[in-house]
């Protein structure tokens, strides 16, 4: 695995700049273009680590399907019946540029550091699964930061998908040796998620004429 | 071969299935193959729940789905209350359709979709895979998203987003823990065992690293927490027991949040052993907020299902404290106070349900009088009362008493006070609006529709009153569900060698 140790982490940090782009660009469209992008980075990263374990080439054949093919497609479907300009965020543009740099310099930093507390077995403290580890938590909390920051529903199911996207790259350092069934029922959760959640948000689109959810504040206390 | 477990939930699967494929023909191919299917499943969970309080550990595909006595408790409640929420879903759904609140093409989506939430609920009782239970648990919100949105109207829809997005948030969050969970266990299981069953990761608990454990154990109460509706994760559950038709609201609040306390007893408790004193503390102090925090905030309600919404975070909070305790008085309390709140909490949301469907309205300040008009429906509502209350020859006084002896012996007095005082509150808090709404006089009484509302149909109150009658003789006879409670703590002693 040493030999490809270089090509994994270009890989691994080349995602924490896809979350980046999914999470500041302001049209969902070019949003769900990075999230394929960063999709399809984790096929080529299962591909790199299936050299090891052949088993991941399932991994990456599951993740190609649904992250590449079937939940872009939904979203862009779900996109183009609603709009494709992302509601404005509680933070404007400069100041959650500057949030997500301080969020990944630190969270990638303080993982990657310290990651004998996270790490359950000793191979997964050792390169390349450290640095995968770190980026899988900080993708993570990217994912959150998302989901907490963003008015725009549409783009709270793109925040979930880059949250999930973290959970499935721990995979790889974490459980390697997962089932093929299990990993399906996995991403067959996350993909009639976000099925439900873009049917529900066209629903709430019809009825408030718009995807912000701060209008959707009928039911408080 | 113990095959009926994959019957137990294969049934209501196929049962939708079918709903979905053929429910278009007639009402006979919704509602009659949801009835059959149901009442097939409640009484093979029935022959299942008596032969693992005998002892007995059903396994199939190798230990892969595996029920004991605690899963035999949770299939039989779910399939139950299943059986009682379809009967109830009849005459219901098709007032609803009558009023124009519904189109009539919606009851085959209605119908399929209750039947497969159902068996999602029954799967994961029986799942011996760790991750697999994840998958289920997730499963279980996806089969009830269309549920709760189902009125498609504003309040629907917004408490659909939110319940499908806070709950698949909070799930992502046990998936990180169950995936720790597996990869700190796994060094440690000896070569040609399954890493991924609960039961062999339970053998090996004291083995994982103490960083490891403490940081799935937050992940796990973050994630499945939110499923039970425990503070802070709990802002999803009133909006969807009050937005969701009542039926959905009783598997809701009745069996749902409970499937969420499956999957932590099935994980949180792996630990006991090798923490105790941390985790058991961390665990009552959460259960008593959590009790709190839901009293004080059903005590702001005026609509009906809200209270009882935020009454269920409230008694999620004392099944918390008890599991919590970790003793075998506490953990028996906790399940004995799960399985008399999914009775009395089902039998208060059908009540009114009962309520809205002839009143036309579930706010309090709007309701009156209604005692003499719907009798039965006024006598299961207090018979809930008085059993969520605490009140005694009813089921929540028997084991609200064991939580608290559980939590005084375990030397948490404190603990105790609080919820002794949350129960009073609980009472006041329910005496108070069933008197307004059976007792007091209706706001606008002179109005003509007022004066033609009546009881509701034998199909509607035939459920309530069994659940009623369930509620009183528990409280009258509490040894009848003993070997079922004794056998169910004794199936998590095995896993976690409690003192």
């Amino acid at each position: 695995m040493e030999e490809y140790s270089k090509l994994i982490s270009t890989v691994s940090l080349s995602l924490i700049i896809t979350s980046y782009l999914v999470i500041e660009l302001r049209n969902l469209r070019h949003s769900a273009y990075a999230y394929i992008l960063q999709a399809l980075l984790m096929c080529t990263l299962f591909v790199i680590f299936a050299r090891q374990n052949p088993g991941l080439y399932y991994w990456a054949l599951t993740a190609f399907v649904t992250k590449v093919v079937i939940i872009p497609y939904l979203l862009l479907r779900y996109i183009r019946r609603t709009t494709d300009q992302e509601f404005p965020p509680l933070i404007g543009y400069l100041g959650s540029i500057l949030l997500v740099s301080i969020i990944i310099l630190i969270l990638f930093r303080v993982t990657h550091q310290y990651i004998e507390f996270l790490a359950p077995t000793p191979s997964a403290t050792k390169e390349p699964f450290r640095t995968n580890l770190a980026v899988s938590l900080t993708i993570f909390i990217l994912g959150l930061y998302c989901i907490l920051s963003r008015r725009d529903a549409i783009k709270t199911v793109h925040g979930l998908l880059v949250l999930e996207n973290g959970v499935h790259l721990s995979l790889v350092s974490l459980a390697p040796l997962l089932r093929e069934t299990a990993l399906i029922g996995i991403v067959t959760d996350v993909v009639v998620a976000a099925y439900l959640l873009l049917y529900i948000i066209f629903g709430v689109f019809e009825k408030f004429g718009s995807t912000d959810t701060f209008q959707l504040k009928g039911l408080r206390w | 071969m113990n095959s009926e477990i994959l019957y137990l939930f294969i049934i209501p699967a196929v049962a939708g299935i079918a709903i979905f494929l053929f429910g278009k023909r007639s009402p006979l191919f919704r509602e009659g193959i949801a009835v059959l299917g149901s009442g097939i499943t409640f009484l093979l969970s029935l022959h299942i729940a008596i032969s693992t309080t005998r002892g007995e550990v059903l396994s199939l595909f190798e230990d892969e789905l595996r029920m004991d006595a605690l899963g035999g408790l949770f299939a039989g409640l779910v399939a139950f209350i299943g059986l009682i929420a379809v009967i109830y879903s009849i005459p219901y759904m098709r007032k609803e359709v009558d009023k124009g609140v519904i189109p009539p093409e919606r009851l085959r989506s209605y119908y399929g979709w209750i039947m497969l939430f159902i068996s999602s609920m029954l799967l994961a009782t029986t799942t011996n895979n760790i991750i697999m239970l994840w998958v289920i648990i997730e499963g279980t919100t996806l089969a009830s998203v269309i549920l709760v949105a189902f009125y498609w109207n504003r309040n629907a829809l917004e408490a659909g987003y939110k319940y499908a997005m806070l709950l698949t948030v909070g799930i992502t969050f046990a998936l990180f823990g169950c995936i720790l969970l597996y990869s700190g266990a796994s060094p440690h299981i000896p070569s040609g065992l399954d890493p991924l069953k609960i039961t062999e990761i339970a053998k090996v608990s004291g083995k994982i690293p103490k960083s490891v454990v403490l940081l799935s154990l937050a992940l796990l109460l973050a994630g499945f927490g939110t499923k039970s509706g425990i503070i802070p994760f709990h802002t999803w559950l009133p909006d969807a027991h009050a937005e969701a038709p009542t039926p959905v609201s009783a598997l809701l609040s009745g069996v749902m949040i409970k499937v969420g306390v499956y999957a932590l007893i099935r994980t949180v408790t792996v630990f006991y052993p090798v923490y105790p004193e941390t985790i058991k503390l961390f665990i009552v102090v959460l259960g008593i907020l959590t009790m709190l925090v839901g009293i004080f905030m059903a005590l702001m309600q005026d609509d009906l299902k809200r209270l009882l919404a935020y009454h269920s975070v409230s008694q999620m909070g004392y099944i918390i404290t008890g599991l919590g305790v970790g003793t075998y008085l506490g953990i028996y309390g906790g399940l004995f106070h799960l399985l008399n709140h999914t009775l009395f909490k089902a039998l208060l949301f059908l009540c009114v349900g009962a309520i809205s469907s002839v009143a036309g309205t579930r706010l309090i300040h709007n309701l009156g009088g209604l005692g003499r008009k719907m009798p039965i429906t006024a006598l299961c509502f207090f018979v809930g009362a008085l059993a969520m209350g605490g009140i005694p020859l009813f089921n929540g006084f028997m084991s609200k008493l064991t939580i608290f002896l559980a939590c005084a012996k375990a030397g948490m007095l404190w603990a105790t006070v609080l919820a002794v005082l949350t129960s009073l509150l609980t009472l006041f808090c329910l005496l108070h609006a069933a008197y307004r709404v059976f007792m007091g006089k209706a706001a606008d009484a002179a109005n003509p529709a007022n004066q033609e509302i009546k009881e509701v149909s034998p199909l509607m109150w035939g459920g309530m009153l069994a659940l009623a009658l369930l509620c009183f003789i528990i409280g009258v006879y509490p040894q009848i569900v003993f070997p079922v409670l004794n056998e169910s703590t004794r199936a998590i002693s095995a896993m976690t060698a409690l003192p």
